[in-house]
């Protein structure tokens, strides 16, 4: 008796504890339809097509398409990625099948991005680099040492997705007043407000429904569409993976890449905190949420918010630790006589990799303290290029103004700053390509103790 | 405006408590019990229960009451307040560490690849850092007593007529803010060194969040160094490691201990510098520096050795005036 008691409690508690997959059945009170699943975030989905398509176009550079993907809202346009392959295949092929009518630039952070020159909001900022895309060769240009596919892509990701999560969903709208979870959404859905609210910021992570059952690595495969995942990736069997529940994008992709790698566990973070608490809103029944369980929520909301920032400030450690690296591998092919331009070109597109995500910290209304000033000010507004030179303005017609600056070898030691900063600033874990040995850990130490004023 | 400040003001004097249950600092309340514990420890073994009675000017509320001491509790919470203003917050350890460990590469110097174990590597870096703290404690120390304009600010702290754990802030802002750098600069160049040679696996050796030696040497009794417990380490430890009787000389005001004793954990540096002294159970001394100075308030602890500063410039010009007017 005791113990089928005890196995009962312990079946409950699972079920309490319930939910591995992000799939939600409906609550809504009298709700007439026929639907029988309450999670709905196509809209996101069609923004990650949309921006991964977008990364496409850069690097072709017709100004006219990008804008298609970056501020059109017109039928017909096409999926450019993610698209079907052999062995891979895609259940929907364009974007209109995802949700019509969406676009980037207006979901993008309104806020002032400091980290560019002209102190542009992020949207502005999106449209700029994309204008500059088109006069570029490709996305590249060297002269300024940009490269416009990864600054457009990494600063999108930021002003977009983790902007409209973090600043808007998980931020104002878990208030009481907003959309509240004894209604629904809007007139005709089969969601109430926060079950939606709380979908949105989900599909803006851009996970797979299925991401906790999932390991790091596999998650990185899906992204990549690599065959040998596909049965990983296809959670219902259907021979097709849907774009709306099975794949992988953006912040999702990077959070499983980095625990991939260093074994730290932000992607699983992020993805039980979405299930838990949707688990909450799902609990309540369709009742309006009480003020303990919107604090509840809340701090689910915090859990994401942070393990977020930090996946994007480690991607930008990551990346300084690469430009580190290619500012050796130049110095070592000038010392060799050899040709540069490979070097270079590393160079400048990791380089964007680093400044895109750095925008996209600032690109979320969260205060970053005086590291907002320190990244700004060690990362420049370029790299440092040839002949000791740095963007460090925009004249009036947009053109980029450069002046001298330290030397290349001197700009690495601003990438062990950079990555200082950054492990402290935001606590990481992975630190991946760390080019200071180790410090921020000792600093940490040292710091705890104090700095002692005293003799004796 | 006024809102800001009682918010910085308060925050201030929180920390400033916290020092007393924080096992990093040395007042903590814990390492002042663990002091009382050692010395009772050690005078019983040596005076049987006639021990307990040489513990009494740690007891004593004269002591922890008297003027002096209040001036101490005093210059603790205002320094505090000054220096928390002057020591420039954007001139942190990361930037002096970073550009160190990039100078140092710069030059040539890189990962040894001893291939030594994680905790060989900790074992040594601690050690290197504790040698290095030691030894510029000391050497700062010992520029504050040999230099006029030094000591006209180290004055301060040996103005002191009875010494409680607290003397150890006594000091002038000024001296705070040397040993400030002191410190960073010691701190930044042993962690520097050490990243380059063995990178990814420096970190110190830490009990409580504080060094190991650092934790040991506030166990055993260092806040008996500024109090009227004289307890010696025995003439052979004393060689090694000075003792509180032995920092005691130091603040003796008798003229055969000046400038005795600058040492702080160990007594190799005064050794080598021709300064040891030893220390005694029996020994009875009088503290002070025996000029105005011991009888001042916190204000006049502040002002006074810009006073003392100002006449020494006076009348080394004068000195060499008269030089200069005797050569023509």
């Amino acid at each position: 008796m005791k113990k089928s008691l005890l196995a009962m409690l312990i079946a409950a508690g699972a079920m309490q504890a319930g939910a591995t997959s992000y799939e939600f059945d409906v609550t809504l009170k009298g709700y007439q339809g026929d639907a029988t699943s309450s999670v709905s975030y196509s809209g996101q989905i069609a923004r990650h097509a949309l921006h991964n398509s977008l990364k496409k176009v850069v690097s072709q550079g017709d100004e006219a398409v990008m804008l298609q993907y970056l501020s059109g809202t017109e039928d017909g346009r096409k999926l450019l990625d993610p698209a079907s392959k052999d062995g891979f295949a895609i259940k929907q092929s364009s974007i209109d099948e995802l949700s019509k009518g969406k676009n980037l630039v207006s979901s993008a952070y309104d806020g002032v991005i400091t980290g560019w020159p002209g102190n542009p909001t992020g949207q502005e900022l999106l449209e700029q680099l994309v204008a500059q895309a088109a006069q570029s060769n490709q996305g590249y240009d060297p002269v300024n040492g940009y490269d416009y596919i990864q600054l457009v892509s990494k600063f999108a990701m930021g002003a977009v997705f983790y902007n409209k999560a973090v600043n808007h969903y998980l931020e104002e709208k878990l208030e009481a007043d907003q959309h509240p979870n004894n209604e629904a959404y809007k007139a005709g859905v089969p969601y109430t407000g926060k079950e939606h609210v709380w979908d949105e910021a989900f599909g803006y992570f851009g996970a797979p429904a299925h991401g906790l059952e999932l390991t790091p690595e596999e998650v990185v495969q899906i992204t990549k569409q690599n065959p040998e995942y596909f049965a990983k990736a296809d959670a219902n069997g259907d021979g097709v993976v849907d774009l709306k529940s099975e794949m992988a994008y953006a912040h999702a992709y990077y959070a499983a890449s980095i625990d991939a790698s260093a074994g730290t566990n932000y992607f699983h973070t992020i993805m039980q905190a979405f299930v838990d608490g949707r688990q909450l809103i799902s609990d309540a029944k369709g009742e309006r949420l009480t003020d303990a369980q919107r604090s509840e929520l809340k701090a689910y909301a915090a859990t994401i918010a942070t393990a977020w920032q930090q996946v994007i400030a480690e991607a930008a450690f990551k990346y300084a630790g690469s430009v580190y690296s290619d500012l050796e591998k130049i110095a070592a092919v000038e010392e060799a006589h050899g040709d540069v331009s490979k070097s270079f070109r590393n160079y400048v597109k990791h380089w964007g990799e680093l400044k895109g995500f750095a925008l996209a910290l600032e690109a979320a209304g969260r205060d970053l303290g005086n590291a907002q000033a320190g990244l700004d000010r060690l990362i420049g507004f370029s790299p440092v290029l040839f002949g000791d030179m740095q963007v460090v303005a925009q004249d009036g017609q947009g053109g980029f103004v450069q002046a001298s600056s330290g030397s290349m070898q001197e700009y690495k030691l601003n990438m062990i700053k950079v990555q200082n900063l950054l492990a402290q600033s935001f606590d990481l874990k992975a630190k991946l390509k760390d080019k200071t040995g180790g410090m921020s850990d000792v600093l940490k130490q040292i710091d705890a103790a104090g700095q002692s004023a005293e003799n004796d | 405006m006024l809102e800001t400040f009682v918010v910085w003001l308060a925050d201030e004097l929180a920390a400033a408590s916290s020092s007393l249950v924080d096992s990093s600092k040395r007042v903590s309340l814990w390492y002042l019990l663990s002091a009382v514990l050692f010395a009772w420890l050690v005078l019983s073994l040596r005076y049987g229960a006639l021990g307990w009675a040489r513990l009494k000017p740690y007891l004593s509320w004269r002591v922890w009451w008297h003027r002096s001491a209040r001036t101490d509790y005093q210059l603790w919470l205002a320094n505090r307040l000054l220096l928390g203003v002057l020591i420039p917050k954007t001139f942190t350890q990361a930037v002096w560490v970073s550009w160190l460990y990039f100078y140092w590469q710069q030059q040539g110097f890189g990962d040894l690849q001893l291939g030594w174990s994680d905790a060989t590597v900790v074992v040594l870096f601690s050690l290197c850092y504790f040698l290095v703290d030691d030894f510029s404690r000391f050497l700062v120390h010992w520029a504050m007593h040999k230099t006029p304009w030094l000591w006209a600010f180290h004055q301060v702290h040996h103005g002191a007529k009875v010494l409680t754990p607290f003397t150890v802030f006594r000091t002038h802002p000024i001296e705070g803010l040397l040993f400030f750098l002191r410190s960073m600069a010691s701190q930044s160049l042993v962690i520097s060194i050490f990243l380059v040679a063995f990178p990814n696996q420096v970190s110190l050796w830490q009990v409580f969040g504080v060094l190991i030696t650092t934790f040991v040497f506030n166990v055993l009794g260092a806040n008996l160094r500024h109090s009227g417990v004289a307890l010696s380490y025995g003439s052979k430890l004393e060689k090694w490691l000075i003792s509180p009787a032995q920092h005691q000389v130091h603040h003796s005001v008798a003229r055969q201990h000046y400038d005795r004793n600058f040492g702080v954990t160990l007594a190799l540096w005064d050794r080598l510098f021709g300064s040891w002294h030893p220390g005694n159970d029996d020994q009875t001394l009088r503290y002070g520096t025996g000029q105005a100075i011991d009888e001042m308030g916190m204000l006049g602890q502040w002002l006074e050795p810009f006073r003392s500063l100002f006449q020494t410039l006076q009348r080394r010009t004068k000195q060499r005036l008269k030089l200069r007017l005797r050569g023509k």
